[in-house]
């Protein structure tokens, strides 16, 4: 295990001694985050992040492969463009968490800021507590998972994903529905939730495109097939 | 005697109230804007006389070698000529078309740019020096492919369509191209106007430091912005801690905008350069911050100018695709039928039609275009900039294009000599200014 004591480094140096780290060690423990931005970007290969602390905007982001725990809360765009692993944060998380996620799981152990998971392009974004207005603006592929509340224009302008709520829904955004739960996918959900030790088993709804913006209503002759 | 029809009710317009009548939307077309500017054929270099000595025109050494983005970074981006092809995407260009261009821009020594649909390998491979853009789709973002850049690039606006994001019609959003989008087949693409991490240039300042920390700070980052209130946005991205910042103005090109938005929105390439520039100069920036113009470039002396005026490189990217055949009457193709317009007068990019294999995802228009040959004569046309700019350059008695400067011109209008902040020819008066 590599412990680094963060206290009177730069995020800079930070990153640095957990890229070094990262072929090596089975664990990298971060100690003293003082919520920095910019803490463990743009690692590229798996390994085990521990950060004992808060991050400010941009903790974890950039990523392909690590696992990272944080023992507090996040600031703006937690995970941001995580293309796999899995990152987990046990308290609060900043607005747009999991901004253009390609993939892996990112879980939010309390409530999550705006537009969380706003154009996500794939993996699992699970909230164990409320998110904010514009959750999942311009979602392309992905699912989100809030067991708590929804603010106000949840899915707006989305293309495919699924976004599943437990709690109210403020409202829907622009071209988004609410479509019916099939038991098979709660069952996955609480499955899911139990995983992340959630015991309680809300009753999903769900909210996907409804597709209506996915053309202009009307073309110019030029404008509508191929040659 | 008036004119035998209106001015006003012109042609065109009847014909553009027709067809929005018919269609009940904003009209999408592709090129740039068609208003009338102010743009750099109102300057004119003053060559020397009897007050300086000119260089050989033909043969002494004139350094046309820029360094990019040293603020920071590094390793800046070295370029061998100061121009570099801009950012334009895969799905707005065919795959040929990307490739030939990163090929062209390696052959000359300088950069080309990715664009709003990710990395395509095939440029990757073909260009030496890739700038790498993070725009507000984030289409096909991937970190591994920003760490393997030359240079990285934020867009936060485009000279074309300032204030919106990318367009594609669904007649381009083939299958390859939305699997690389992540987005469904055949929709209309409208891209994100905002980015989805950050909002404000507080904001910008922390992603820049992301990016650098993903980086190791190797390499520049530079700012994008369409030219819209210069001053203030320049001065707010230097701040932001920008490597490179790039001006792209109102006649910039685009694979497909509303036209509300190409013609009635921005400034014009001169003034907004002399307004990036006199941003930067009252920051104390001006040199420490490089300046990259874009909109209209169509020339060396265009180039020239741009550099004169403060500038330290340009980037083209219309200028490049009628290099690479764009509106070119080539045997295989018939214009009249596939376009509706004669080889001169396409602006049909948005509709994937494209007779000359440029601006199309179709395979079979895409073969029209040979990527080897199409590389050959943008790489052609990028060499004949060069030496027009150190032609010009050494008839003004310098041996460096960093050396052109805003005294080696004069303006050929009242409204160039205002914008350019530079006399008016036949007089010793900065219109406007003095």
């Amino acid at each position: 295990m590599v412990r680094i004591d963060a206290k009177n480094l730069s995020a800079t140096e930070i990153n640095r001694r957990i890229k070094d780290a990262a072929s090596s060690a089975d664990e990298i423990k971060v100690v003293n985050p003082q919520a920095r931005h910019n803490i463990a970007v743009g690692v590229l290969q798996p390994c085990n992040i521990t950060i004992e602390g808060s991050v400010g905007y941009y903790g974890a982001s950039l990523m392909d492969g690590p696992e990272v725990h944080i023992d507090g809360n996040a600031g703006w765009a937690l995970g941001e463009n995580l293309m796999s692993g899995k990152i987990t944060v046990t308290k609060d998380a900043g607005a747009s968490v999991a901004a253009s996620m390609r993939g892996g799981e990112i879980v939010v152990g309390r409530n999550a800021g705006a537009r969380a998971g706003i154009s996500m392009k794939g993996g699992t974004l699970l909230i164990g507590g409320n998110a904010g207005f514009l959750t999942g603006f311009m979602m392309q592929k992905g699912r989100i998972v809030v067991c708590g509340d929804v603010g106000d224009a949840v899915g707006d302008s989305m293309y495919e994903g699924v976004i599943y709520v437990g709690g109210e829904i403020g409202s829907l955004g622009t071209d988004a529905k609410v479509e019916p739960v099939s038991e098979g996918e709660l069952i996955e959900l609480w499955a899911l939730l139990e995983q992340h030790g959630i015991e309680d088993k809300p009753r999903f709804r769900k909210i996907v495109s409804e597709k209506k913006l996915y053309h202009f209503d009307k073309l110019e002759r030029l404008e509508m097939s191929a040659v | 005697m008036v004119q035998s029809t209106s001015q006003i009710w012109a042609r065109h317009v009847i014909d553009d109230i027709h067809a929005k009548a018919d269609i009940g939307r904003y009209r999408i077309r592709g090129f740039s804007t068609f208003q009338k500017v102010t743009h750099f054929d109102d300057l004119s270099f003053l060559s020397t006389g009897l007050t300086r000595f000119p260089l050989e025109g033909y043969k002494e050494k004139c350094n046309t070698q820029v360094e990019l983005g040293g603020r920071h970074a590094s390793e800046p981006l070295v370029l061998e000529t100061p121009v570099y092809i801009t950012g334009m995407s895969y799905g707005a260009l065919s795959g040929h078309a990307k490739q030939a261009l990163g090929t062209a821009a390696t052959m000359v020594g300088t950069a080309s740019c990715t664009g709003d649909g990710g990395m395509l390998q095939a440029e990757r491979e073909a260009s030496e020096k890739l700038i790498y853009q993070v725009l507000p789709s984030r289409y096909g973002f991937n970190p591994h492919h920003l760490v393997a850049a030359q240079a990285v690039e934020i867009v936060v606006g485009q000279g074309a369509k300032p204030g919106t994001g990318g367009m594609l019609m669904g007649v381009k959003v083939l299958d390859h191209i939305a699997e690389s989008r992540d987005l469904p087949s055949g929709i209309d693409q409208r891209s994100p106007a905002r980015h989805p991490d950050w909002l404000g240039p507080d904001d910008l300042a922390v992603k820049i430091e992301q990016i650098r920390e993903a980086t190791d700070g190797r390499v520049p980052v530079s700012v994008k912005l369409g030219a819209c209130r210069v001053s203030d946005d320049v001065k707010l991205a230097a701040k932001a801690g920008a490597d490179i910042i790039v001006i792209d103005s109102m006649v910039a090109g685009t694979g497909a905008s509303g036209e509300a938005l190409l013609d009635h929105s921005g400034i014009p390439t001169v003034p907004a350069i002399v307004m990036a520039r006199e941003a930067l100069r009252e920051m104390g920036l001006y040199g420490e911050v490089s300046l990259v113009a874009s909109g209209g470039i169509r020339s060396g002396a265009d180039m020239a100018k741009s550099l004169a005026l403060g500038a330290d490189a340009v980037a083209i990217g219309i200028g490049a695709l009628i290099a690479l055949n764009c509106n070119r009457d080539i045997p295989e193709a018939d214009f009249e039928r596939e376009v509706g317009v004669p080889a001169g007068d396409c602006h049909h990019c948005q509709t994937g039609k494209c007779p000359v294999g440029i601006a199309t995802q179709d395979p079979v228009l895409e073969a029209r275009l040979n990527p080897d040959e199409g590389a050959d004569r943008v790489a052609n046309f990028l060499n004949s900039m060069t030496m027009e700019a150190a032609l010009l350059t050494r008839s003004l008695g310098k041996s460096d294009v960093r050396s052109l400067e805003p005294e080696d011109m004069v303006a050929l209008s009242l409204e160039a000599s205002a914008m350019a902040r530079i006399p008016l020819a036949g007089t010793n008066k900065v219109f406007g200014w003095d």
